[in-house]
């Protein structure tokens, strides 16, 4: 029942396997490599030389994407066979990496829509390949400086050989738009063909998470971040000016989030920069924390600023498109130095899905405080004065899933036990009305607390003890929560101009 | 789980559920609806299985201190109230805030490290005076990449270095004097920048779409523009917009046929005027053609003969309600004028009286017969109204005689007529007109008359007609009064008098006259009263002496006339 048991990466086919030494170890390869002390499948995505020897950027199966990372030689074993990318396959990748005529005869039956497709991902994946930044792992600060260029000419040279790992039966599979790297079948079995063209559609009318796999660049881009107090270790790549990949660590003003690769610069910039809290107006306000609203329209830069931020450390967020039809809430902490930033969320003006929520992000250093439960709340809230019903954007990541599961359990319980303690019975329209949640989101947590039973003929909510501990026990615990009271808000209304796509 | 296998009821959204505890119901007697497979987490599904995930999700609820693990921040080793050392002040309201980022930081220029370099080696070769700041140092820098971008936006592509005279212009909104010393050193070190980054904005910029073919899979383009949403192309829509394109082309077509139309009945209209005037000139030839030839006619030819009236066949057409769309008196096919359909306003008052006078001769006749035998001693139709009215208001205005008229009518004859009689005549006639003077044949031909009138103010006015004035006497005496109330100033304009001249008075006196002058010269055209004196007397009050010296002066150069008779013709 481990989830590990079932492979993720590299479970495209039969592979050749063999013994390999660190120099023939290339792009593509899986080997095992040890993670937290413990030896685990890893593909290689890039390969580059530091002054301490060739370092591997590993993705470890079945583990995210955020721990990923750039390990020594020293950390992989050996001793036991990898697992080769796929020779056919890379030689069709040549040829396709070349643009020479062979990829109509390889994939004649293709669409020509596809075709563009698969060439897209090659760029992707060569441009990742040429971007193969030090991510310097924040456990060991084993840092490389001066290393890029070795790096660059190592990227491309694997280019060639570059992406791994699609199998031939990958190939007759027509609607394949796996990336190239972790392609599996049984997922591929699972996930409906979502074409790049469809996605980038929908995309473009709404929404702000890209479920396509091939949208996401594999590569971390930034190492290291300097952010008002802390230093961020990024999770994601994001697409910060190119030139800052040469950079050890960029610098982000914490107030209005612009971003610098260099000491000077941003010593400089900050004896500009009078702004002290988010570029928007208050609409609420506690002892602990305050909200803002702001328009993305009207404020361009800095929700550009924001979202590259927050692509940092969303995964499946995606920044093709401009902030225009969004509004974001962001959630701040005050001192005597200004609004900081703790999270925030992005909000379509106009959900076509009932989205209330599109992105959601607490910062990292405001991870685990209860942060995130109350931008949920704060969600919620703006959809109850509203008068909709809202759910979060999908996908979530593993931390939103987690999250989300936590409010929704909480409110159900609570309300749930209020009820039962009247005697009433509830439908599950009731519990969603209540709490602006959709009905399916209160289905969905009914079962996943397993609280929806089939009794004698009846269907039946049952609330399990375990819960109901749970609850009183964080009853005593002083838990921050938002005062609708407080809230000094009304629903924007956007004119069919303001709503307009373009510019 | 595959034990017990029963089909469950679908569960509606709108069942009431009965809320239970754990220990009010038996936990061998039910199953949980479904199993962690089957619930949507909204996960992307390649990350659902993920390990710590998994881990977290099984033990959902039981334990919080399984967590996924994340790469945690730390804490910065820059001092932050370096950085950060504006004091903040909270407000007592929420905040309201609308300004950006750019309005918030000023000069968008910020000194990297290797400006910093640049600067202090710069600065060292100059006296303290004339070193230049980092404040105008930015500023400078500023002016340069702004200008490039605006001059060269595409500067990184074709390689344009915008030259230092164009950068002067933007330069002019700094302090001069600081400055300008400087901007040329500045203008080579920003040059040799922008080369060292192949012509790029020397601050990292995002990239931004450049070329849709090679932008599309980069990862580092972002924020792209949305185009114009494109609704979804259907056939029901295009039925749709095909119909209302067909429209909009049928509603366009039929406004210029309007249009159209609207000038051809001007067109029609100018011809017709002209075609008018023709006729018109035509006819005033044959006028004058008459009039040469001595034909004479009546004045028809002048006009133009009237329509013949024809019983209009459209008139349907006019109560046949109005395409809907159009706002426009419909136009006669004929081309006739509306008004030759319409009732003249004569013909409707004639028709009016014509009715209205059946109505009262059926009236008449109706009453005769009602009071057919019903004999009416009091012979006129009402009986006077008598003894005074109860109403105290009432103004006598109907009174049915008059006031006698003025005494100052002198004529002896006149005989008053009594309100006794007034009253008496068998027919007293019309109200306002009676006869009250003498009854004699000279006036019986043109008898007077009286009428009387309230005007304003209630005043009571008496008009009189043909009452015979009384005689004037016209001896020299009297007529000579008149002589002085001319206004005139014209001395010469001697007043006339008109004088009957078949007077026998005057005929008399003018047969014992010679032959008077204005007989023999007809200086006064308009006869006079002749002078009732004779030529040659001295006195004579119209001649004037100068005159007479005149007259006698032509005599004299004339020489003497062989008759005295002839002098007096001149």
């Amino acid at each position: 029942m481990s989830p590990s048991a079932e492979a993720t990466v590299g479970s495209d086919g039969p592979r050749q396997k063999g013994k390999a030494t660190p120099d023939s170890l290339k792009v593509g390869c899986i080997a095992q490599v040890v993670k937290d002390g413990q030896p685990r499948r890893a593909e290689i995505l890039s390969i580059k030389e530091t002054k301490s020897g060739r370092q591997f950027y590993c993705n470890f199966d079945n583990f995210n994407k955020r721990l990923d990372e750039w390990v020594p030689v020293a950390r992989i074993d050996f001793d036991q066979d990898v697992e080769w990318p796929n020779p056919e396959k890379d030689k069709q990748k040549d040829a396709k990496a070349k643009k020479t005529a062979v990829v109509p005869k390889k994939a004649p039956s293709k669409k020509a829509q596809k075709k563009v497709a698969k060439r897209d991902r090659e760029l992707s994946v060569a441009s990742d390949g040429q971007t193969p930044h030090p991510w310097t792992e924040f456990t060991e600060s084993q840092r490389n400086k001066g290393d890029d260029a070795d790096d660059k000419v190592n990227a491309s040279l694997e280019i060639g050989g570059g992406t791994p790992d699609m199998g031939p039966d990958e190939m007759e599979l027509d609607e394949d738009e796996t990336p190239a790297g972790a392609a599996k079948k049984e997922r591929e079995e699972r996930a409906p063909s979502f074409s790049r063209v469809e996605e980038i559609e929908k995309l473009r009318t709404s929404g702000s998470m890209t479920q396509n796999p091939a949208e996401i660049s594999r590569i971390r881009n930034i190492s290291k971040v300097e952010f008002g107090r802390y230093v961020l270790f990024p999770w994601y790549f994001s697409p910060y000016p190119e030139c800052f990949n040469q950079e050890d660590t960029i610098y982000i003003d914490e107030f209005c989030l612009s971003y610098f690769g260099d000491l000077k610069s941003f010593a400089r910039h900050r004896q500009k920069c009078t702004l002290q809290h988010p570029p928007g107006n208050e609409i609420y306000r506690d002892e602990a924390v305050s909200f803002f609203e702001i328009d993305g329209r009207r404020q361009r830069t800095w929700c550009r600023n924001l979202c590259l931020i927050s692509k940092m450390f969303l995964d499946h967020k995606t920044l093709y498109y401009d902030v225009d039809p969004f509004l974001f809430y962001v959630m701040t902490k005050r001192d005597q130095f200004g609004n900081h930033l703790i999270g925030y969320f992005s909000k379509e003006k106009e959900s076509t899905d009932g989205y209330n929520v599109a992105c959601i992000l607490t910062l990292p250093q405001y991870q685990r405080q209860g942060y995130g439960r109350l931008l949920i709340q704060f969600s919620y809230e703006l959809s109850k004065i509203e008068g909709k019903l809202g759910s979060p954007e999908k996908p979530l990541s593993d931390l939103g899933l987690l999250s989300y599961r936590q409010y929704w359990s909480e409110n159900i319980v609570d309300l749930l036990l209020t009820n039962s303690e009247r005697d009433e019975r509830v439908t599950i329209e009731y519990i969603a009305t209540q709490l602006s949640m959709t009905t399916q989101d209160v289905e969905h947590t009914l079962q996943a607390l397993r609280m929806q039973v089939y009794h004698k003929g009846e269907h039946k909510i049952v609330v399990p003890e375990k819960l109901i501990k749970q609850r009183e026990k964080s009853k005593t615990k002083q838990k921050r929560l938002i005062d609708p009271d407080r809230i000094q808000w009304k629903p924007p209304v956007f004119t069919a101009s303001n709503r307009t796509w373009g510019w | 789980m595959a034990t017990r296998k029963v089909r469950y009821k679908k569960l509606n959204i709108k069942t009431p559920l009965p809320v239970l505890r754990e220990d009010q119901i038996d936990p061998s007697e039910y199953e949980s609806l479904t199993n962690d497979g089957q619930i949507a987490t909204g996960v992307e599904q390649a990350e659902e299985n993920e390990y710590h995930l998994q881990a977290v999700l099984r033990g959902a609820g039981v334990a919080a201190d399984k967590e996924i693990p994340v790469p945690p921040p730390q804490e910065s080793v820059l001092t932050y109230e370096e950085l950060y050392s504006r004091p903040f002040e909270e407000t007592h309201t929420y905040i309201r805030f609308s300004q950006t980022v750019e309005e918030c930081i000023g000069c968008m220029y910020d000194m990297t490290e290797d400006d910093e370099v640049f600067l202090k080696s710069y600065n060292q070769k100059r006296p303290p005076a004339s070193q230049l700041p980092d404040d105008d140092f930015e500023k400078i820098m500023e002016v340069f990449e702004d200008t490039a971008y605006i001059r060269a936006p595409f500067a990184s592509v074709d390689q344009t270095v915008v030259p230092y005279d164009e950068m002067l212009h933007g330069l002019h909104d700094l302090d001069r004097a600081k400055i300008m010393p400087h901007a040329k050193d500045i203008y080579e070190y920003w040059k040799a920048r922008r080369q060292a980054v192949s012509n790029k904005p020397l601050h990292p910029t995002l990239k931004f779409e450049m070329h849709q073919e090679s932008d599309e899979m980069d990862p580092y383009v972002c924020f792209r523009r949305r185009e114009v949403r494109q609704t979804r192309k259907t056939r029901a829509r295009d039925v749709q917009s095909a119909d209302k394109l067909k429209r909009l082309r049928k509603e366009l077509e039929e406004g210029r046929q309007l249009v159209m139309a609207a000038l051809h009945r001007e067109n029609l209209k100018a011809d017709m005027l002209k075609i008018d005037r023709a006729i018109f000139e035509q006819r005033a030839q044959l006028k004058a053609q008459k009039i040469r030839l001595g034909i004479k006619t009546d004045d028809d030819d002048l006009i133009n003969a009237k329509p013949q009236k024809r019983k209009a066949p459209e008139v349907p057409a006019i109560q046949r309600p109005p395409p809907p769309s159009q706002l426009r008196a419909p136009v006669r096919p004929d081309g006739r004028s509306n008004e030759t359909d319409l009732a003249q306003l004569t013909e409707r008052h004639l028709e009016k009286e014509t009715e209205l006078r059946i109505e009262i001769e059926k009236k008449v006749r109706n009453h005769n017969d009602w009071n057919r035998n019903h004999v009416d001693l009091t012979r006129g139709p009402l009986s006077p109204v008598s003894g005074p009215r109860s109403d105290l208001s009432f103004r006598p205005a109907t009174t049915q005689y008059l006031m006698t008229p003025p005494a100052s009518v002198s004529s002896a004859s006149l005989e008053e007529p009594t309100p006794m009689e007034l009253d008496n005549t068998p027919n007293p006639g019309p109200v306002f007109k009676f006869r009250g003077v003498a009854q004699d044949a000279e006036s019986m031909a043109n008898p007077p008359g009286y009428r009387r009138r309230v005007g304003r103010l209630n005043r009571l006015w008496i008009d009189r007609r043909g009452l015979a004035s009384p005689p004037r006497d016209v001896d020299g005496s009297s007529s000579d009064r008149w002589k002085y109330d001319q206004s005139s100033d014209d001395e010469e304009d001697t007043p006339v008098y008109e004088v009957d001249p078949f007077d026998t008075r005057a005929l008399k006196f003018r047969a014992s006259v010679p032959l008077p002058i204005w007989m023999s010269r007809p200086v006064r055209p308009i006869v006079g009263i002749p002078p009732p004196f004779p030529p040659n007397h001295p006195q004579q009050p119209h001649l004037h002496p100068q005159h007479q010296q005149m007259q006698r002066g032509r005599d004299r150069a004339r020489g003497p006339s062989p008759g005295s008779n002839r002098t007096f013709v001149l």
